[in-house]
């Protein structure tokens, strides 16, 4: 420790882990002990904005300090809390005992300027860590070389730094302040073995110097720096270099504007497997043990381990699993015993998970996953008082909300937009980019009996979740438009099919994000060329299609759109006779709802280079008696709406279909494809009709109770009057006269008809005779 | 006349591995359970090898994850029962056999469970020549295995317990839970001795067998087995296992042709996930469950083929018989899954020239 006059002032460094428990509770403790007149804590000075806000009940950890340059909110750095966290605890014992909090680390102004352009974000102040999610730079309270305290245990053969924490440096001192003095030591050790320092680093060690000397001069006698353990040595009052060293290093750094605020962060979001980088792999367990050592004594950890596990089988029980409380004891047994084996002096989480997955789950890991999620991260959720500033998400967000006039309310309400008018479509794109960052504020509804395409229905209804949300999504930038389209790129990258793709392309056109359009093509583009099922080239053509087709209409530039669908419809035609062999019931469904989409989609365009090979491939398709009926019903009617099908071969087709030779169930399946739709079909064709009556009365009894749902299924499609009609027809069918030479359906009063007729002729400008 | 262990067919691994155990037993200054002949430590590192101060080397028993052994010796420390799952070949019973070896420094206390496994088996039964003559009393007893282990303080092994039909399954359930053997002939019981414990094993494939009722399953510590993990861990395992089968069957030639080992372990690899190992190639899986211990069989066949009509140089055509039979378990599926195989990856592989016309020969 180090020996002072004791008039003389005095910095003591608390070098600590991040997010680490035990360094948590030793910060606590030392505090105690030391008993200062000021608390420095790492991080940006900028956070001093913050700290009035650190007292406030409402602001419940996780949170994390936000610091983004105000005129590119997308460079910014988020320094989370948790109540683990030994910054945090620094904090509210301040806040507690009214002691001033100063944050001393290189300023943003000088990190955050001139780094990163958005387009191409590096970490400025995070070496070797993992990207997060996107353009935005999340960066730990003290991005740090490789976890120094994890370092040291590892050398001494720890797999968890908390565990050697407690070990090696709880037990060997009463007092906290020598302990953290041989931290420093053991740091100094560590450092010394490094031999390029790395300049970033050694500029930041400058700033926190100076901020220490500047208090210093302002009157304050007794200092705790809490701080990353790694830049403990350097922080040694007496081994402070001269003030113009440090003045030298900090000079001519360039400079930004910048703001901070409180942002609510989530347990998850602390996690490692977030993308992170100076996270911790367990925040759930963590938490755990800090709360459990409040608990108990310092001496007593016997509450840990059966505490933990008894919230494991409470948590397995909530997914009906069964864990009796008798096992639950077993479990506290063997994670005993395998600290033993393992000559580990205390439990930790392996031994626990090993301990759950062998006692309390049979050896399986699937249930040890749900824990996992639930326990081992956690699931808190951090909250901030209002009255703080907001992220730069959060921002336009509010002022689009003002721009447009649509207020967050938590009772649900329904809004119909009318997209013709400027003002309500901007409403719509508000409420589509939303959606896309995971905000579903607006839902769609029904749009009521309107068949244009102009008009929008949406449910609204803000939920607390959704601040979270935001926060979450500002990973992805800083404006509504910007995080929207990051999100897409993003997803069209992890996309699984063509169609997901097809679907994303359709939501960039509504929710007009040209940019994102435009990664989502090149990635559509890129998966077409390896896609060989044609089943999900199919399912991508109709989303390109109505693209294509409604596109222009909103600005956008759609001609990449066609030449990915050219390619994609070409494929598909060729595949498609292949595609359609060897189908089983389900497989023939999702087939025929394919084909009918890829249709609808290649009618939507009226190109003949798109139709003219789709025709050719329809009527290979339709042709071939092996295929599975419904595709192939489905196949023959589309080719008999669209004219290429002559009705004399359509009706020989049904008939072959539906003669004695074939089967049942394959007939009826061909029927069900090639009568879908609209029953015009039948009431204006009677030759088709009279196939269809004639087949379903020669069936034999046992056989047409197995054909009924099928049948029934068939023919409840049609609208009711529709089929009173086809009823009536059949009825009437034997005393009917047969149809006349010209195809016209006899038994037509046309005297009752003309008047009809005539207005009919007139409003279509014909020449009545 | 005497027999000596080199003339066994096959030593108990504590007769096999004796000079290991008395080494690791004099080394071993770590506390013991009560009736352990070493200390979890030392068993650890009996199963998964090491170097002892004084130099002895201690052969790896089980190639794999430290944990798992952690897990399992610990398990036994606390007397809680210790199921071990696995698909065949994941080593299963020889991981018992050595820990019981180890432990109790036996491994004879075995109950093999099948279909036909009778109470008696895992309880007791009569020798009913004295039972006649004496009435009932306990020299006219006939112990099972489990029962002298626990009057002994040992542990005892259940082989396959899946296999055993439910009811006598849950005879073990009084057993694990009070540690003692009711006698209601002789108003009696038997109460186990520290240190006795049960180690099963079980099939987590066909585990419909004779499913474990949950009764009897919250007494069981449950360690899944994993196949090995990578490649050359594989090849590994079933090389030391092929070595030392050669060597008790005094086939005269070594395991030098690694090469030979390694496509039969890549063959089986890739059989067995469905894809080759560069990630290129989907391959349909045969309906065999082709574990580790075939492919050791499948070498041990090749070595003594080689040994007795070849030159001793174990060659492709020496391991494709092996192979084929160990892939077509189904001759009509699992022919054409093999015959794909070979023309779609084996063909492709210009340096297995030799076994895919070996293969291809046999048809």
């Amino acid at each position: 420790m180090t020996t002072v006059p004791t008039d003389a002032p005095r910095v003591e460094v608390l070098g600590v882990r991040h997010h680490g428990p035990g360094s948590a509770r030793s910060v606590a403790a030392a505090l105690d002990e030391l008993g200062p007149d000021l608390v420095v804590i790492e991080g940006a000075p900028e956070l001093d904005a913050l700290v009035e806000h650190a007292g406030d009940p409402g602001l419940v950890p996780p949170v994390a300090g936000l610091v983004y340059a105000v005129d590119a909110p997308r460079r910014s750095a988020f320094y989370p809390l948790a109540v683990f966290s030994p910054e945090w605890v620094a904090l509210q014992w301040a806040v507690a005992h009214g002691v001033d909090v100063r944050f001393a680390d290189l300023p943003a102004v000088h990190v955050l300027a001139d780094g990163p352009t958005p387009e191409e974000p590096t970490e400025p102040l995070e070496e070797g860590a993992p990207e997060p999610a996107s353009g935005t730079t999340a960066v730990g309270i003290a991005p740090d070389r490789p976890d120094a305290i994890g370092m040291l245990a590892e050398a001494a053969g720890y797999d968890d730094p908390e565990r050697w924490w407690e070990d090696a440096v709880e037990h060997r001192s009463t007092s906290s302040l020598a302990r953290f003095a041989l931290i420093r030591e053991a740091m100094a050790e560590v450092r010394a073995t490094v031999s390029h320092e790395d300049p970033e680093n050694l500029r930041r060690e400058a700033a926190m110097r100076r901020v220490v000397r500047a208090a210093l001069k302002a009157g304050a006698r007794r200092i705790a720096f809490v701080c990353g353990a790694y830049h403990a040595p350097a922080l040694q009052l007496e081994d402070f270099p001269p003030a113009t060293h440090d003045n030298r290093l900090l000079t001519g750094l360039p400079r930004t504007k910048v703001a901070a605020t409180w942002a609510p962060w989530t347990a998850d979001r602390l996690s490692v497997a977030s993308g992170y980088g100076a996270g911790v792999t367990s925040p759930g367990w963590y938490q755990h043990l800090f709360v459990s050592w409040q608990q108990h004594d310092v001496g007593d950890r016997a509450g840990v381990v059966p505490g933990w596990l008894t919230r494991v089988a409470r948590a397995l029980r909530a997914e009906e699993l069964d864990a009796a409380p008798a096992t639950v004891v077993e479990a506290v047994r063997l994670a005993d015993a395998l600290a033993a084996v393992r000559g580990r002096p205390s439990v930790g989480l392996t031994e626990l998970d090993d301990a759950t997955r062998t006692v309390l789950c049979e050896g399986s890991d699937l249930p040890l996953q749900l824990v996992n999620r639930t326990l081992v991260i956690g699931e808190e959720l951090g909250r901030v008082p209002d009255g703080v500033p907001m992220t730069p998400l959060a921002q336009d967000l509010a002022r689009l909300q003002r721009s447009t006039r649509l207020k967050p309310s938590p009772t649900a309400t329904t809004v119909v937009l009318d997209l013709r008018k400027p003002a309500q479509r901007e409403r719509s794109l508000l409420l589509h980019r939303l959606a896309l960052l995971g905000v579903p504020w607006g839902r769609p509804a029904d749009a009521g009996r309107s068949t244009g395409t102009f008009k929008e229905a949406w449910l609204l209804e803000w939920e607390p979740e959704f601040a979270v949300a935001i926060v979450e999504a500002g990973l992805y930038g800083t404006t509504v438009v910007d995080a929207a389209e990051a999100r897409v790129t993003e997803r069209a990258r992890e996309a699984r099919d063509l169609a997901a793709l097809g679907g994303l392309v359709e939501e960039c056109l509504t929710a007009e994000l040209p940019r994102a359009l435009g990664a989502v093509v090149d990635t559509l583009a890129d998966r077409t060329a390896r896609q060989h099922d044609t089943l999900a080239l199919l399912e991508a053509v109709e989303p390109l299609a109505r693209t294509r087709r409604y596109g222009d209409v909103r600005g956008a530039d759609t001609s990449r759109v066609a030449d990915v669908l050219a390619t994609v419809v070409a494929r598909a035609a060729v595949g498609l006779r292949p595609a359609c062999s060897a189908l089983d019931d389900d497989a023939a469904a999702r087939m025929k709802g394919a084909i009918d989409g890829a249709h609808r989609g290649i009618a939507l365009l009226e190109d003949d280079g798109l139709a003219g090979p789709w025709r050719g491939a329809l009527v290979a398709v339709a042709a071939d008696r092996e295929l599975h009926g419904l595709v192939s019903g489905r196949v023959n009617r589309l080719l008999l709406d669209a004219g290429a099908l002559d009705p004399d071969e359509a009706s020989r087709r049904l008939s072959r279909r539906l003669s004695v030779g074939a089967v049942p169930t394959a007939a009826a399946a061909w029927v069900e494809g090639f009568l879908e739709g609209e029953a015009l079909l039948l009431l204006l064709d009677r030759a088709l009709l009279r196939i269809v009556d004639d087949w379903v009365s020669g069936i034999d009894e046992t056989t047409f109770e197995d054909l009924l749902p099928l049948l029934r299924r068939t023919f409840a499609r049609f609208e009711p009057a529709e089929r009173r009609q086809i009823g009536t027809t059949l009825r009437h069918r034997g005393d009917a006269v047969e149809a006349t030479a010209d195809g016209a359906p006899s038994g037509v009063d046309w005297d009752l008809g003309r008047p009809a007729l005539l207005r009919v002729a007139e409003l279509l400008g014909l020449e009545v005779r | 006349m005497t027999v000596t262990s080199t003339d066994l067919l096959r030593a108990h691994a504590e007769d096999q591995y004796a000079a290991e155990l008395a080494a690791l037993a004099a080394a071993d200054d770590r506390p013991r359970p009560p009736r352990w002949r070493l200390s979890p430590w030392a068993v650890t590192t009996y199963l998964l090898g090491g170097t002892l101060d004084d130099g002895t080397v201690i052969t790896p028993k089980y190639v794999g994850a430290r944990r798992l052994m952690e897990i399992a010796v610990a398990s036994l420390a606390t007397d809680r029962a210790l199921l071990l799952l696995g698909v065949p070949g994941t080593a299963k019973t020889w991981v018992s056999e050595h820990l019981a070896a180890a432990i109790s420094g036996s491994s004879t206390l075995v109950v093999q469970g099948t279909a036909g496994t009778p109470e008696e088996s895992l309880r007791y039964g009569w020798n009913y020549a004295r039972l006649l003559a004496e009435g009932p009393s306990r020299d006219a007893m006939v112990p099972s295995p489990v029962m002298r282990a626990m009057e002994t303080g040992a542990l005892v092994r259940v082989e396959e317990l899946t296999r055993i039909p439910a009811d006598v399954q849950d005879s073990l359930i009084s057993i694990l839970s009070e540690k003692s053997l009711p006698i209601p002939e002789l108003d009696d019981e038997i109460q186990a001795l520290q240190g006795f414990n049960l180690i099963a094993t079980a099939n987590n494939r066909d585990k419909g067998v004779n499913d474990l009722s949950s009764a009897l399953k919250r007494r069981f510590n449950t360690l899944v087995l994993p196949l090995p993990g990578t490649l050359a861990e594989e090849v590994d395992i079933v090389q030391t296992r092929v070595a030392s089968i050669g060597h008790s069957l005094q086939l005269p030639i070594e395991v030098e042709s690694l090469s030979e080992i390694e496509r039969v372990v890549t063959i089986f690899r890739e059989l067995r996930s469905g894809v080759t190992l560069n990630q290129r190639t989907t391959v349909k899986s045969p309906s065999a469950t082709l574990s580790t211990a075939e492919a050791i069989s499948v070498m041990t066949n090749g070595v003594a083929l080689a040994a007795h009509f070849g030159d001793g140089v174990i060659r492709a055509d020496d391991v494709a018989a092996g192979l084929t039979g160990a892939v077509v378990k189904d001759p009509v599926q699992d022919r054409i899954v093999w015959q794909e195989y070979l023309e779609t990856v084996v063909k492709d592989r210009p340096e297995w020239t030799d076994l895919y016309r070996a293969c291809r020969e046999l048809g």
